[in-house]
C-alpha cells in the first residue's frame, strides 16, 4: 500500500536530512511538511463533519473554504444544536450508516460511544509522518482537559476541538455600586467583589434578593430582583454541574474510584442541600431553566450572578445585545472554602471524532489536525472577536487581550485549570436522566438532600455497578 | 338507517377498493412494527443486534418505576384534555354552524393553533407563561401573586394541567373543524320531517343531530385519545417533564430511552407494550360502540 | 341546524347565497365568536408582533405593549435560507396528502358500504397501525431506512408519513361515507351501471366535501410532522419544523426569526383552508336531495 512506500521512503529522506540538519542546523524536515503535500493523494475527495451550532462553529464555518483552498479536499461542514448533533450524530454512528466522516462528541458521549466500538483510533494515523503536521503542538492543548477527553485504554481518538467551560458570571454595576458596597460590608463584614469562594456567591445571592419597591444600586426596583440564577430543568446540563461545581467541590463525586457509584454520601448531601438553598434566592420559574434559558436571564437583567457556560457570553455580553452588555464581570467557578483542594470546574470538552464508518480517513484527519492547527485557531479566534481557547498559546493572541472581555479570559482560563472530561461511562445519559430530576425535586423542595440522593444510589445502582469503562 | 349495500355479484370488488391502501399499509407500518417486535426480543447494544434476550427487555421495563409513573402521567392528561377538547370543539361547531357573518373569515384564524407546528406551539406558550419573563406570567401570575412564588410550570400541582390545557388549545380547533365538516355533512330530509312534525331544535340536537354525528364523534373522538398519548413537542420545550418526573409523558420518556440513552430493546419492547394496550382498549371500545351506539 | 334554514332549502339551488327574511345573520353568535376567536389568538397575535420587535423589547419589564418595528428579523431568515424549507415542506405535504387520497378514500368507502367478512378485524388493523407510540418507532424506521438507502430522500420520509396519515383518513373518511344517502348508489346500480364507474361518478363527487376536510387535517399533519422528519430527513430533504430548532441557540431563542418562521409555516396553509373551506361548507343542499 501506498502508506509503506511512503514510510520507507520518508525514513530514508529523514536521515538524509537530519545528517544535513545536524551539519547546518535547519530543521528542513519540519519546514517541508504542509497540508497541501499531505492532501495531494486525497485532493478531491468530499468529506461530511458534522459539528455543534454555537458561535465558536460559526465562525469556523466562515474558515472551513481555505481548508478546501488548501488541501483540494471539500468539506461539508453541517453545524446542528445541541441536542440535534447528539441525536444524528449518535444515531450515525451507532447505526452503522457512516453518512459522516467526523462528528463532534461531547465527553459524555465518549462512555457509551467507545463501548460500541464506533470511532476509530488515530494512533496509527499520527504515526504516519506524511500526513501529521510535525509542528502541531499537541502539548499546546489545554490541560487536563484534552488528555482526560481523547485518552482511552492506550489509544487516542482525536484532539480536542471545543473547549466548553463554565464560569461564574455577575453584574458589575451592582458589585461595584458604592451602596451597595457599604452596605454589603455591614451586613457581612467583608468587602463586595466577584464570589470567590462558594461562600461568598451564597452571601451575595442572599443579598442582592429583593422585592420589587426595594432599592437596587440607588435605584428603586420595578420588578422582584434575585441574587442569583441556575440551571433547574430536569434535564440538559443540570445535573452535571450539580456534579462537576458542587459534589466535586465538597469532595464528593457520582463513581468512587471503582467506577462504582457512590452518591449518598455526606459530602455529596452537604453539596446538594448548598446547591438547593440557593434556589431561595433564584427567580421562580427556575425549574424550568435550561443552559441557554441561564444566559437569557442574565441578559435580561433579573439576576445579580449565575454559574453559566462561558460561550454563551459572547453572544448576551456584546455591542447591541441587550440593555446589560458590558455590565458583567467573570470570575472563575468559587472553590469551596471548607474545601479548596477538592477544587473543580464544569465543563465540556469536545472533540472531532473519527468515525469507524468513514472511507476517508486521512482526509478526515488533516482536517481534523488543520482545525486545531496553531494558524487557524489564531484566525478563529481573531474571526470572532476572541472565543473558548482550545490551546494555551492563544491566550497570548491580541485578540485575547483586549480589555472589554479581559475578565473573560482570565475566567476562563482559572476554570480551564480544573475542567475534566466526563468519566467514559457508557450508561452516562442514563444515569444523568436518573439524576437530574431528583436533584431538581430537591431544588424546589419536594425531597431532601438525604432522600434523592439515597434514592439515586439505588436507581443508578440497578443501572450498572461498575460503571466505568475497563482501562 | 340503512347504510350497507346487499350483497353483489362481484364478491372481490369491495376486496379491489381496500387491496392498495392494505399493500401500502403492510409495507409501511405493518414492516417496521414487525421489525420494533423482533428487536424488542433481543440485546441491542447501541444498535448493534446482539443476542437473543427473551423478556428480559420488558421485564426491565416494567420493573422501571418511570416506565409506570409515565403511563400515569398520560391518563391524568388524557383525562383533563381529553373530555375538554370534545365538549368545547362540538361547541365550537355548533356555533360555526349558525348563521354567522365572515365564518370564512373566522373559521381558517380558529383553527390555527391546530395548523401551528407543535413544537411553535410550545414556544408561544414559554412566551406566555415562563417564569419570571412570561407574559402572563408577569402581568398575571406574579402581580396576583396566584402560586406564591413559583412559575405555572414549575408549580408541582398545576403543571400538568396547565400543559392539558395548552393541549386543549392546541386541539379544540381540530375537533371544531372535523365536527363542523360532519355538521354541514348532515343529510337533510330527517330535519324536513321533524320540523314537518314540529320538533324544537332541543329535540332535534338530541334526537337527529347527535346520533347521527355519533359515527364521526366517535371516530374523531378514539383517534384524538389515541394521539393524545404521543403529546411530546409542548411537554419537552415548557418543562422537560418537570417538576420531578410530574410531567413525564410516555413519549417524553421513550425519547430519552431512543434517542441519548440508545436502549432500542427496551424502547421497542414499549412501543410494543403500548400497541398492545392500545389495541385491547380500542377493540373493547370499537365493539361496545358497534352494539350500543350502532355505530360502525 | 333548524327550522328557518331547512324551509329555505326546498327552493334554491346550489350553495345558499340569497338571504331571506328568517335567515338573518345572528350578530349574537357572530360577536360571540369575534370574541373567542381574539381570546384563542392572543398568544400568537403576541408572538407574531416578535417578526418586528426589537429584541430589547420582547421581554422587558414592565411590558412595552408599543414599540418601534424593526426589520431585522427578516433579514436573518432570508440570509439563513429558511424560505427554501417552505419548498421541501410543500413537496412532502402535498404528495403525502395526495397518496393518502388516492389510496384511502376506496377502501374508506369499502368499509362504509359492505359487509365484509373479517371487516371488523380490518378495520381495527388500519387503526392499530396508528397506536404504536411514534417516537419509539423512530429509530426502528432509521435502521431500516439506513440499510435500504431511503434516509434523507422524498421517497422515505413519504412513505413513513403515511404510516400515520393513511389509517386517520380511512377511518374518518369511512364514517363520512356512511352518512351517504344510499339512494343514489342503489338507482344507479340498477340502471346497469358498472360498481366502480358508481364509485367514481356517484359518490366521489358527494365525498368531496369529506375529501377536502380530511384531506387537509392529513396536510396539516404532514406539515408539522417534527420527529421523522428530522431523523429521517437530512440535508436534501429538510422541512421548515425541522429548520425551527435551529433557531433554538446557545444565544438564547432567536425569537423575531422564530415568529417570522412560524407564521411562514402557517400562511400556506391558511391559504388552503380559506380557499378550500367552501368545499366543506356546502350550504344545506346537495342537489341530489330533492330526488
Amino acid at each position: 500500500m501506498t502508506i509503506y512506500k511512503i514510510e520507507s521512503k520518508s525514513i530514508l529522506a529523514g536521515l538524509v536530512v537530519t545528517a544535513a540538519a545536524f551539519f547546518y542546523g535547519t530543521p528542513l524536515h519540519a519546514q517541508s511538511w504542509s497540508y497541501a503535500e499531505a492532501a495531494k493523494p486525497y485532493a478531491g475527495t468530499t468529506i461530511r463533519v458534522l459539528d455543534e451550532i454555537t458561535p465558536l462553529q460559526e465562525t469556523m464555518r466562515k474558515l472551513v473554504p481555505e481548508f478546501t483552498k488548501e488541501t483540494g479536499i471539500l468539506v461539508e461542514y453541517e453545524l446542528l444544536g445541541h441536542g440535534d448533533v447528539i441525536k444524528r450524530g449518535q444515531a450515525d454512528l451507532f447505526s452503522g450508516r457512516g453518512y459522516y466522516d467526523a462528528i463532534m462528541l461531547h465527553s459524555m458521549q465518549m462512555g457509551p460511544l467507545l463501548a460500541a466500538k464506533a470511532l476509530k483510533s488515530i494512533d496509527e494515523l499520527i504515526e504516519n509522518d506524511a500526513l501529521t503536521n510535525p509542528s502541531l503542538d499537541l502539548d499546546d492543548l489545554i490541560e487536563p482537559a484534552n488528555k482526560s477527553l481523547v485518552n482511552y485504554a492506550g489509544k487516542q481518538y482525536g484532539f480536542l476541538t471545543w473547549n466548553y467551560n463554565q464560569i461564574y458570571w455577575a453584574r458589575a454595576d451592582l458589585l461595584s455600586h458604592p451602596d451597595e458596597q457599604a452596605l454589603f460590608k455591614t451586613r457581612y463584614g467583608y468587602p463586595l467583589a466577584p464570589a470567590e469562594t462558594m461562600q461568598q456567591m451564597r452571601d451575595i445571592a442572599e443579598f442582592f434578593t429583593r422585592k420589587s419597591g426595594e432599592t437596587l444600586a440607588g435605584e428603586p426596583l420595578l420588578n422582584d430582583f434575585y441574587g442569583i440564577v441556575l440551571e433547574g430543568i430536569p434535564g440538559g446540563t443540570t445535573f452535571t454541574t450539580v456534579w462537576e461545581v458542587f459534589m466535586n467541590n465538597w469532595g464528593g463525586g457520582v463513581f468512587d474510584s471503582d467506577g462504582k457509584p457512590n452518591l449518598d454520601t455526606p459530602e455529596n448531601i452537604a453539596a446538594l442541600t448548598f446547591w438547593a438553598d440557593l434556589w431561595k434566592f433564584a427567580p421562580p420559574g427556575q425549574a424550568e431553566y435550561s443552559l441557554i434559558d441561564v444566559p437569557t436571564v442574565m441578559g435580561n437583567g433579573i439576576a445579580a450572578q449565575t454559574i453559566a457556560f462561558s460561550d454563551f457570553v459572547l453572544g448576551v455580553d456584546k455591542p447591541g445585545g441587550g440593555a446589560f452588555a458590558g455590565k458583567f464581570v467573570y470570575g472563575g467557578i468559587p472553590y469551596n472554602a471548607d474545601n479548596p483542594e477538592a477544587r473543580s470546574a464544569g465543563g465540556e470538552p469536545s472533540l472531532m471524532a473519527l468515525s469507524i464508518h468513514s472511507k476517508n480517513q486521512e482526509a478526515t484527519y488533516l482536517f481534523m489536525q488543520w482545525m486545531i492547527d496553531k494558524a487557524t485557531q489564531a484566525k478563529q479566534v481573531a474571526a470572532g472577536g476572541g472565543g473558548v481557547p482550545i490551546r494555551r498559546s492563544s491566550f497570548d493572541l491580541d485578540v485575547m487581550s483586549e480589555t472589554t472581555r479581559l475578565s473573560l479570559y482570565n475566567a476562563m482560563a482559572t476554570s480551564l485549570q480544573y475542567v475534566r472530561a466526563k468519566p467514559k461511562a457508557p450508561n452516562f445519559f442514563e444515569i444523568d436522566s436518573t439524576m437530574a430530576p431528583l436533584v431538581q425535586q430537591v431544588g424546589i423542595g419536594q425531597l431532601t438532600a438525604e432522600e434523592a440522593l439515597k434514592d439515586g444510589q439505588r436507581k443508578v445502582l440497578s443501572i450498572c455497578n461498575d460503571c466505568l469503562l475497563p482501562e | 338507517m340503512k347504510t350497507t349495500i346487499r350483497p353483489l355479484e362481484n364478491r372481490w370488488y369491495p376486496y379491489a377498493l381496500l387491496a392498495p391502501a392494505f399493500l401500502v399499509l403492510v409495507v409501511v407500518s405493518l414492516v417496521p412494527f414487525l421489525f420494533a417486535m423482533f428487536l424488542s426480543f433481543y440485546e441491542i447494544n447501541f444498535g448493534r443486534i446482539g443476542g437473543f434476550a427473551g423478556f428480559s427487555n420488558y421485564s426491565r421495563l416494567m420493573d422501571n418505576e418511570r416506565t409506570w409513573n409515565s403511563l400515569w402521567v398520560a391518563t391524568k392528561f388524557i383525562l383533563i384534555a381529553f373530555p375538554l377538547q370534545f365538549i368545547l370543539g362540538l361547541g365550537g361547531a355548533l356555533l360555526l354552524n349558525k348563521r354567522v357573518w365572515g365564518r370564512s373569515m373566522i373559521l381558517p384564524l380558529l383553527f390555527i393553533p391546530t395548523m401551528m407546528a407543535p413544537i411553535v406551539v410550545g414556544l408561544v406558550w414559554k412566551v406566555m407563561f415562563a417564569g419570571s419573563w412570561g407574559l402572563l406570567s408577569y402581568n398575571i401570575v406574579e402581580r396576583f401573586d396566584f402560586l406564591q412564588g413559583t412559575s405555572v410550570f414549575s408549580s408541582p400541582d398545576y403543571a400538568l394541567l396547565a400543559l392539558a390545557l395548552v393541549d386543549v388549545w392546541q386541539w379544540t380547533p381540530f375537533m371544531m373543524l372535523a365536527f363542523f365538516a360532519g355538521l354541514q355533512a348532515l343529510p337533510v330530509s330527517p330535519y324536513l320531517a321533524a320540523a314537518v312534525d314540529g320538533a324544537t331544535p332541543m329535540q332535534m340536537f338530541f334526537r337527529l343531530t347527535l346520533p347521527l354525528m355519533a359515527p364521526l364523534m366517535v371516530v374523531i373522538g378514539m383517534l384524538r385519545f389515541i394521539d393524545a398519548f404521543k403529546v411530546f413537542d409542548t411537554i419537552y420545550i415548557l418543562t422537560a417533564g418537570g417538576p420531578g418526573t410530574s410531567t413525564e409523558v410516555p413519549s417524553l420518556l421513550a425519547y430519552r430511552m431512543s434517542f441519548e440513552q440508545w436502549r432500542i430493546g427496551e424502547s421497542a419492547a414499549f412501543a410494543v407494550l403500548v400497541w398492545i394496550g392500545f389495541f385491547v382498549l380500542c377493540s373493547l371500545f370499537y365493539h361496545t360502540a358497534k352494539k350500543k351506539l350502532n355505530v360502525f | 341546524m333548524n327550522q328557518s334554514t331547512s324551509q329555505s332549502l326546498v327552493t334554491t339551488k346550489g350553495p345558499i347565497k340569497r338571504i331571506s327574511k328568517q335567515e338573518k345573520v345572528s350578530v349574537f353568535w357572530t360577536l360571540l365568536l369575534i370574541v373567542i376567536a381574539c381570546i384563542v389568538l392572543f398568544p400568537v397575535l403576541w408572538v407574531g408582533s416578535f417578526m418586528f420587535r426589537p429584541d430589547a423589547a420582547m421581554f422587558a419589564r414592565p411590558t412595552e405593549w408599543l414599540f418601534d418595528p424593526t426589520m431585522v428579523h427578516f433579514q436573518y431568515v432570508i440570509e439563513n435560507g429558511f424560505i427554501g424549507y417552505l419548498g421541501t415542506s410543500f413537496a412532502l405535504a402535498s404528495i403525502s396528502t395526495l397518496l393518502v387520497v388516492v389510496l384511502g378514500t376506496p377502501a374508506a368507502y369499502a368499509f362504509a358500504r359492505f359487509n365484509l367478512r373479517f371487516r371488523d378485524d380490518l378495520f381495527l388493523f388500519v387503526l392499530a397501525t396508528r397506536m404504536a407510540p411514534p417516537i419509539c418507532m423512530v429509530i426502528p424506521f432509521y435502521m431500516i431506512f439506513s440499510k435500504i438507502g431511503l434516509i434523507d430522500t422524498y421517497v422515505g420520509l413519504t412513505l413513513a408519513y403515511l404510516t400515520f396519515n393513511l389509517s386517520f383518513y380511512i377511518w374518518v373518511m369511512s364514517s363520512f361515507c356512511k352518512d351517504l344517502p344510499l339512494a343514489l348508489e342503489e338507482v344507479a346500480i340498477l340502471e346497469g351501471h358498472n360498481r366502480f364507474a358508481v364509485f367514481l361518478r356517484v359518490v366521489l363527487p358527494l365525498l368531496r366535501s369529506s375529501i377536502v376536510a380530511t384531506g387537509m387535517l392529513c396536510f396539516i399533519f404532514a406539515w408539522n410532522e417534527f420527529m421523522f422528519a428530522f431523523m429521517l430527513g437530512g440535508q436534501e430533504v429538510k422541512t421548515l419544523p425541522v429548520a425551527v430548532p435551529e433557531l433554538i441557540t446557545t444565544q438564547g431563542v432567536r425569537w423575531g426569526p422564530l415568529a417570522i418562521v412560524g407564521t411562514l409555516s402557517l400562511v400556506p396553509v391558511m391559504l388552503a383552508v380559506f380557499l378550500l373551506q367552501k368545499h366543506i361548507v356546502r350550504g344545506l343542499t346537495m342537489g341530489a336531495v330533492k330526488g
